[in-house]
């Protein structure tokens, strides 16, 4: 994969932070379709932003060739979204609270815990194949 | 994201337009950041007004930049920080790290 693919509710990417715009475009695209408010929509780019940004970085170790996908559903008013990438997944609760003081100055660890506090649900599943990470956020 | 940059009352003030969320178009903040602090332009507003939003690689760019800033002396504050961004601020805490206006006039001022 050279370029973002596109099918039905699915976009795939190759692991490079440049095609993150790609993957706005498309989400935000979908959203509108549902007549869902603005603010919810930025809520929800900005969580698969943060997810798409870590798959690359962290589960693909931006490997090009590495490909993340994003799949989108709809289900009784309710958005669930899967970001896909090919790493071996982590455990959240290793990761520093970005609120705590020592951490505050950090210029990075934020991304997991901005998603979390902006979606519904958060929910993680690693398989041998990659990790799996799955939000959801209620739509009123 | 675009990056415009203007200079008022001996005073730089960078405007991004659009989304920060990594990537190529996030350098850009990083990059005229440094490019002021090595032209001794050490007094910046950053005016987020026309920000649709960011996620925390925009966060990070904030806080590089006033660390960045800081360290040699300068300063940096925030204006027109939009709701969306301003929850971001709250939810993680740095509300309390940046002097945020609610205009540019009001930044500028504050620094005289």
């Amino acid at each position: 994969m050279k370029k973002p693919v596109i099918s039905g509710n699915t976009i795939s990417i190759p692991s490079n932070q440049e095609f993150l715009a790609d993957v706005d475009l498309f989400i935000e695209g979908v959203l509108r379709g549902y007549e869902i408010d603005e603010s919810v929509i930025a809520d929800i780019a900005i969580s698969v932003s943060e997810l798409v940004n870590n798959a690359i970085c962290h589960g693909n170790k931006s490997e090009f060739e590495q490909s993340v996908k994003v799949c989108l559903k709809w289900i009784n008013r309710k958005v669930e979204i899967y970001v896909s990438d090919h790493g071996n997944g982590f455990k959240f609760e290793s990761i520093d609270s970005p609120i705590a003081d020592e951490n505050l100055m950090k210029e990075v660890g934020r991304g997991l815990f901005i998603v979390k506090s902006l979606m519904d649900s958060v929910d993680f599943k690693i398989t041998p194949e990659g990790t799996t990470v799955v939000i959801t956020k209620a739509i009123q | 994201m675009k990056l415009s940059d203007r200079v008022q009352d001996g005073i730089i003030i960078l405007q991004p337009k659009g989304k920060i969320m990594g990537g190529p178009d996030a350098s850009l903040l990083h990059t005229k950041l440094h490019e002021c602090i090595e032209n001794d332009q050490k007094k910046v507003i950053i005016d987020l007004g026309q920000v649709d939003w960011m996620n925390s690689t925009g966060l990070g760019i904030l806080i590089s930049s006033y660390t960045s800033l800081r360290n040699s002396g300068g300063e940096l504050k925030l204006a027109q920080v939009t709701d969306k961004i301003q929850s971001l601020l709250i939810i993680t805490k740095l509300v309390s790290v940046f002097d945020s206006f609610d205009s540019v006039e009001e930044a500028i001022k504050a620094f005289k």
